[in-house]
């Protein structure tokens, strides 16, 4: 009689491995912009799946409504969702720290709703396909490229770019943090009338944080799309900003690098849970995925408070 | 102060205000109100430059707030404030700083978390690494300014023995040492008027004897101007120059410390009798 079966064909099986790797890296960017905001700067950004949103929709709007060039449509992607971070952070940024959260997580519940509903342009909840044309070429080229025993995975062309991309993202933001802009950040996130006092303009340090916070999400959003070749807007609820903290904390606030391997972490638990196998009803089982992840999560906090490379001393010291 | 404002100065930027030629900072009729309670009721008064003035009065007179109100961190209500020939009245404070207006907090803010040497290299100005725009394209100009902050930043470590503290974080410094730490990084902001709000509350007596002297030297060697809440009498009689009294928002007395300590008012507001200075 087996209660608990758990079915360790699915793991061991490579296109497993390669959905994993995708999400995780998918997310990882679309964390990266968190880090940036709540491990560099202080401000809490609920709204990082708005920013997914809206870089996948511009670039499969444009491409499949307005006919440009997917490179083109990509690039203007970032451009809108910078201006959204922008647009958004004018306002709530001048108020105190919740008012800014609360403010994020309402601009991406209406991305989200507007996508359900603006139907003509987002195909609402039927999606919307047929922009990854130019990608697929890539793709091709990049398959070509690599062995024959691993035709079969088409994916993998989209894990080694997402994950080039991570790697030469985080480098970037790693390599800004050092600079004298970073610093200005990291006094902001300690005490921002201290860095007031020594005459940085904090709230125009918040804007740039949010803004390229944005253009990370819009980089997530287009990988998201071509992952599943379909853009739909449940793929932009609030829960995946969500699963962006967790994978923050997994990680450990402020260290970039912590970021990739707490996405890695996060979107194993996540897909490796899917394959429980129990007597129980799909929605039970469902719902016992997050009681697992959630039970993983309080074994960190508790084992590991500051995360997988969070540094201890910073988080002791904050008083 | 009485005496009246002299004619403008010639030869200056835009909205130049009338200010007498020795004052660095004048506060005139500033007025603070939280609902209906006005916490500073038209205070006035002047410090001139070079000079170390001390702010005094008793708990809940307004000091702090006017602390505020002049270096832009709170928006007054009425009134004006002119700093070094212009009226600086609503200003943010950033911009303030940036033209050598620079306070520290009653409670010291030093940023715990970062390294001792990170909170002073954070400090100075001039670093065009610290706007986005410009870090790459002037990344050697950066780098430059870079190395002149850190070579003065570890001299003023130097000065305020902290330096075998550089790479500490801040965070594990004694107050006393957050409060030496303060006063160096104010400086590393090229300062010309120092707003300290109680400078030596929770300092050690060693290390407030050290501050005091550092005060006395940069204005000694510098030129430059102090104004200081302080609470301390044997401080503040002993080491300022000049006494600003306020009580219950307003001014009450303002002059050299002899005649301070023999104005009736000031007496009766918040010294006591004679002979218990506290």
């Amino acid at each position: 009689m087996t209660v608990l079966a758990v079915s360790f064909d699915a793991l061991t099986a490579a296109d497993f491995w390669i959905g994993v790797g995708v999400l995780a890296g998918v997310y990882a960017i679309f964390t990266l912009g968190l880090q940036l905001n709540v491990g560099f700067t202080g401000i809490f950004n609920f709204g990082q799946a708005g920013f997914m949103a809206i870089g996948a929709y511009t670039m499969g709007i444009l491409v499949v409504r307005a006919g440009w060039s997917m490179w083109a449509a990509m690039a203007a992607s970032i451009v809108v969702a910078m201006t959204a971070g922008v647009l958004i952070g004018l306002p709530s940024l001048r108020l105190r720290a919740d008012y800014f959260a609360i403010a994020t997580i309402a601009f991406a519940e209406i991305v989200r709703y507007v996508a359900v509903n603006a139907r003509g342009l987002t195909g609402g909840s039927q999606g919307l396909l047929g922009f990854d044309d130019a990608w697929l070429d890539v793709s091709d080229t990049i398959l070509g490229w690599l062995p024959a025993s691993v035709q079969d995975q088409f994916l993998l062309p989209l894990l080694i770019v997402v994950w080039l991309t991570v790697a030469v993202l985080t480098g970037l933001m790693m390599l800004l943090q050092r600079t004298p802009w970073g610093r200005v950040l990291r006094a902001i996130r300690e005490d921002e009338d201290a860095a007031r006092a020594l005459g940085k303009n904090v709230y125009a340090y918040k804007l740039q944080s949010i803004a390229i916070a944005a253009a990370l999400g819009a980089i997530a959003g287009w990988f998201l799309a071509l992952n599943l070749a379909f853009i739909e807007p449940s793929s932009f609820e609030p829960l995946f900003t969500f699963i962006g903290f967790t994978i923050l904390v997994l990680g450990g606030l402020a260290s970039y690098l912590g970021v990739a391997i707490g996405a890695l972490i996060m979107w194993t638990l996540l897909e490796a849970t899917r394959f429980i196998d129990l007597p129980l009803a799909a929605e039970k089982v469902a719902a016992l995925r997050f009681v697992i992840v959630g039970l993983a999560l309080i074994l960190l906090v508790a084992l590991r408070p500051q995360g997988i490379l969070g540094k201890r001393q910073e988080m002791v010291l904050h008083d | 102060m009485t005496e009246p404002a002299t004619s403008p100065q010639p030869g200056a930027e835009a909205p130049r205000a009338e200010q007498a030629p020795d004052a660095i900072l004048e506060v005139r009729g500033v007025v603070k109100r939280f609902g209906g309670v006005a916490a500073i009721d038209g205070a006035a008064f002047a410090v001139r430059r070079g000079s170390i003035t001390a702010l005094i009065g008793p708990n809940g007179a307004g000091k702090t707030t006017l602390f505020n109100v002049v270096t832009g961190f709170q928006r007054g209500d009425a009134g004006d404030v002119v700093y070094d020939g212009r009226s600086v009245f609503g200003r943010p404070a950033y911009a303030l700083a940036r033209r050598g207006m620079v306070r520290t907090f009653q409670i010291t803010k030093a940023l715990t978390a970062m390294p001792v040497i990170d909170n002073m290299t954070l400090a100075a100005p001039r670093q065009p690494g610290e706007r986005i725009l410009t870090l790459l394209a002037r990344a050697p100009a950066a780098r430059r300014r870079e190395r002149e902050v850190l070579v003065r930043a570890h001299e003023l470590l130097e000065t305020f023995g902290l330096r075998e503290h550089a790479d500490a974080y801040a965070g594990t410094l004694s107050g006393g040492q957050r409060k030496l730490l303060e006063l160096a990084r104010v400086l590393m902001a090229e300062p010309r008027l120092v707003l300290l709000d109680e400078p030596m509350a929770g300092v050690n007596p060693t290390l407030g004897a050290r501050l005091l002297d550092h005060m006395h030297a940069l204005r000694e060697r510098d030129g430059m101007t102090f104004l200081f809440i302080e609470h301390d009498m044997d401080v503040v009689m002993g080491h300022s120059d000049r006494i600003v009294v306020m009580a219950e928002g307003k001014v009450i007395a303002e002059g050299d410390p002899a005649a301070v300590r023999a104005d009736q008012r000031v007496i009766d507001a918040y010294l006591g009798s004679p002979g218990g200075t506290r």
